[in-house]
């Protein structure tokens, strides 16, 4: 079972999505690497836009004007309305990852979520933001960076609207060079300086829609990275994907992201040029990364932590496990600290042993009891410090929270006919990206009960999946 | 990051150690702070209203600006000629007339910022407010103590999951509200095989995995341990959260553990309508838990050993808001209390509400440098690695 072909899937699978799925498990032996890498990017070239669109009906731009006349208790009724909407994306999102066959879309709309992180309260500048991101994911990197830089959301969550002529706002210029292109120590404050009087202007109208004041906007010239002219923010953009150097900071990225914490130089430079060459081909730069035989070597096999996200979307989707009840999927992620739609600042989440202390880890290791089963576990998520501002309020019990159907079918059909021993590594080869020989099944059987085999089973799959070995990927 | 060796090495003492009675196993761990000195934090999440706890009765600008939620002079407690607390610190008078309270005005810092979350950031890491940093200050206060020898515990956090300012960039702290819980789930049999047996780990990050788990078992086992030595016999106001978790970090304070810092919070406070009523529930749980812990403090003679430091992420703007309430402001009060303060009493001026900076107090304390002081005069600690520049301490402890 444990071929080399079907350890290198799985790690493709892993990595360019959210790991492999329990109706697929008798598949993937029998498929190569270059067959699933196809698959994947032809399953992922949808380009739908229209994701949440039934969610936000009735919000519409018109109340980020009335938001201002209203009463206090006007409009806290109005922001519960608003945090719940924001929720229900948030968990429509999760479960997409967990089902839908465009897994790479979907890791790279994760990705780009990190790399352009937003905190947004209105729930129609998120949509508009997440359909942006997910729409440009795979595209070209220009495109994206010029979508998101008109962006309602961005605008507003880096103060955009206030930058003006007579008194500029250098928040998101800043970010632009420090965060979203060039990287940090390549560019001077000076230019931070002249590439916000270039976005000066820039904003969106009551409807959340992208406006430019002229009236507010600086067409005195400006020296940007060692050029002159009367630029305005298209310019900068383009200026800043001429730099070979923004190349390089996001391949390293999307390599700490997708191959290794830790990135090997040269490596890095040699898919930078075919990013840079390409015209900053997102896909392109995929595809090349996932063929490689650099992606393949033993060390980058199972050598990331995973997020939260890939934990939790990792086991739905391993598992065949829906969880019901919104606030369930919700609370997880607040108790292991990473809540989609709400990064903790610009610079995105903290990646790798950032994810694990003490407390994090022991609740990885408690969360499987309660999901698979069923067992009343007892943890609340840290209460919200901002009622405006934060959305998750967990009640209830957790055993009913984390209620799960999981169609343990799928999984159990495809190693009843083995024996006990097998069964083990036949599980352990499917749930661990790390090889663990160790946990096999004289080590394993003692705690897996006396009961029958079904139970034994559902036993075996929860102690897999509370180990160390299980949190990587 | 452990390398393997380390690794394997630490997991073998913790497997003997499952075996040490706890009084042996609690002497291998060292205290890290100076002669047992102990840094509590409470936390005012959601942006309390300093103006409305320290009340500058004397100026007329701030009854202008809240011509109902202002507190009236007769009703405010008067400290001095200028400041008093809002009748629902009562319960503090009797501290601050010891000599117990330290109180600073106008504590912030430059170029602030309104959101809770990224304020809060800032207060967490002691970043400027253009630095995105992934760790705290009293995480980084566990990377720099001793090193090797911060064990999770060294730093506790009383709630269910740590927040940013206790995770370092190498070690943090561990999450307590119930020790006997905590003690469960880390006795789980299977966990305890696992880290028992030890993992030749075959990447750097797996085997920092199983160095916490490790770590954290043996943490849960000292603070479960040190928990039951001391009961504590002080009557604590009943419902009050706050109250709850002052009540464990006595116990463990009186207990002589070896914890040196303890993080609490009471959330609440971001009282954007109708203010004076939440406001003044919470202020009451504050003060009626903190005069309980002090009390049992003193009367366990650790009061001398012991600081308790208050902070909000922002204060609120001078004007009030159409609601009843106060929206997000900049500079704030902040509280010490302790038997050993060197400056009792109010440690600076009020805020001038004649120089506001665009509505709101400005700032004339880098709350960074009060947390050098903490950390160089209280802990003995770092202060300039922790923080990662150098700020002028103050006179305080």
């Amino acid at each position: 079972m444990s071929s080399i072909n079907y350890r290198q899937v799985k790690h493709l699978l892993w990595r360019a999505g959210f790991g492999p799925q329990a109706s697929s498990l008798d598949l993937l032996n029998r498929r190569t690497p270059e067959e699933v890498l196809n698959q994947l990017l032809e399953d992922s070239d949808v380009r739908e836009s229209v994701l949440f669109s039934d969610m936000i009906a009735g919000n519409t731009g018109e109340e980020i004007q009335n938001r201002n006349q209203m009463s206090g208790v006007e409009r806290q009724m109005l922001q519960m309305n608003d945090r719940k909407f924001v929720r229900s994306i948030n968990v429509a999102w999760v479960r997409r990852m967990a089902t839908h066959p465009a897994q790479l879309r979907e890791k790279m709309t994760l990705f780009w979520h990190d790399h352009f992180a937003c905190r947004l309260v209105l729930p129609r500048l998120v949509q508009l933001q997440q359909n942006t991101l997910r729409v440009h994911a795979l595209g070209k990197f220009g495109d994206l960076l010029k979508a998101i830089s008109y962006d309602p959301g961005m605008l507003q969550f880096l103060n955009n609207q206030q930058n003006r002529k007579s008194h500029p706002n250098e928040n998101f210029a800043r970010e632009l060079l420090e965060l979203f292109t060039l990287g940090r120590g390549h560019y001077t404050e000076t230019d931070i300086k002249e590439a916000a009087r270039a976005f000066t202007g820039w904003g969106f109208n009551r409807k959340g829609e992208f406006v430019f004041k002229s009236r507010q906007h600086d067409y005195e010239p400006k020296r940007f990275l060692g050029k002159r002219g009367n630029f305005d923010g298209d310019d900068i953009l383009n200026i800043l994907l001429e730099q070979g150097r923004t190349a390089y900071h996001l391949t390293e990225k999307i390599y700490r992201y997708f191959v290794h914490p830790e990135p090997v130089h040269e490596v890095v430079q040699q898919w930078a040029d075919v990013f840079y060459n390409s015209d900053y081909d997102i896909a392109l730069l995929m595809k090349t990364i996932f063929s490689s035989a650099h992606f393949y070597e033993s060390r980058n096999m199972g050598a990331r932590i995973k997020s939260p996200i890939e934990y939790l979307a990792g086991m739905m989707r391993g598992m065949a496990m829906q969880i019901p009840n919104k606030e369930g999927i919700l609370l997880i992620q607040k108790v292991l600290d990473q809540v989609l739609l709400q990064p903790p600042n610009v610079a995105g989440w903290p990646d790798g042993t950032n994810w694990i202390n003490g407390t994090s880890l022991m609740m990885r290791m408690k969360i499987p009891q309660a999901l698979i089963l069923g067992k009343e576990v007892k943890f609340k998520p840290r209460a919200a410090f901002a009622g405006n501002e934060e959305g998750i309020q967990i009640q209830g019990r957790m055993a009913r929270l984390l209620q799960t159907n999981i169609n343990w079918n799928l999984l159990h059909k495809q190693t009843r006919k083995l024996g006990e021993a097998d069964t083990v590594e036949a599980m352990r080869e499917f749930l661990l990206q790390v090889e663990a020989p160790h946990l096999n099944w004289e080590r394993i059987s003692p705690y897996l009960g006396n009961s029958d085999k079904g139970m034994q089973f559902k036993l075996l799959c929860m102690r897999l999946i509370c180990t160390p070995e299980y949190q990587m990927c | 990051m452990s390398n393997r060796r380390d690794f394997l090495k630490l997991s073998s003492l913790a497997s003997a150690s499952v075996l040490m009675p706890g009084f042996l196993r609690a002497m291998r761990f060292h205290p890290l702070a100076k002669e047992g000195k102990k840094l509590v934090v409470i936390q005012w999440s959601g942006g309390n209203d300093g103006l409305n706890c320290l009340v500058p009765f004397e100026d007329d600008r701030y009854y202008q600006a809240r011509p109902t939620l202002g507190i009236s002079p007769d009703k405010v407690l008067k400290l001095n000629d200028y400041q008093g607390f809002n009748p629902a610190l009562a319960p503090l008078r009797e501290l601050y007339d010891q000599g117990y309270m330290s109180l600073i005005n106008s504590v912030g810092y430059p170029n602030p910022d309104r959101s809770h979350f990224r304020s809060m950031d800032i207060w967490h890491t002691a970043s400027g407010s253009d630095q995105y940093w992934d760790s705290g200050w009293l995480g980084r206060y566990l990377d720099h103590s001793c090193s090797g020898c911060a064990k999770p515990h060294t730093v506790l956090e009383i709630d269910e999951s740590l927040s940013l300012a206790v995770k370092g960039e190498h070690h943090s702290a561990i999450a307590v509200t119930d020790p006997r819980r905590l003690h469960r789930n880390t006795q789980d049999p299977w966990l305890v095989s696992l880290s028992n047996e030890g993992q030749q780990a075959a990447h750097p990050d797996l085997g920092f995995l199983y160095k916490t788990m490790t770590e954290t078992i043996e943490s849960a086992e000292y603070i479960h341990a040190q928990h039951k030595i001391h009961r504590s016999t002080i009557d604590y106001p009943k419902g009050n959260p706050l109250a709850r978790q002052l009540k464990l970090v006595a116990e463990l304070i009186n207990s002589g553990a070896e914890t040196s810092v303890y993080y609490t919070s009471l959330p609440g406070f971001d009282t954007h309508v109708n203010q004076r009523n939440k406001q003044n529930r919470l202020l009451g749980q504050y003060a009626d838990a903190v005069a309980a812990f002090v009390k049992d403090l003193k009367q366990n003679h650790q009061l001398d050993n012991t600081v308790i430091m208050t902070f909000s992420e922002f204060g609120r703007r001078v004007d009030q808001n159409a609601s009843g309430g106060t929206d997000h402001g900049k500079a704030n009060s902040l509280f010490l209390i302790g038997g050993q303060l060197r400056t009792p009493g109010f440690v600076n001026a009020a805020p001038d509400l004649g120089n506001l900076d665009d509505g709101d107090v400005s700032w004339e304390i880098d709350f960074r440098r009060i947390y050098a002081t903490l950390l160089k005069d209280w802990l003995g600690a770092d202060d300039e690695a922790i923080l990662q520049g150098h700020f002028k301490g103050l006179r305080l402890v």
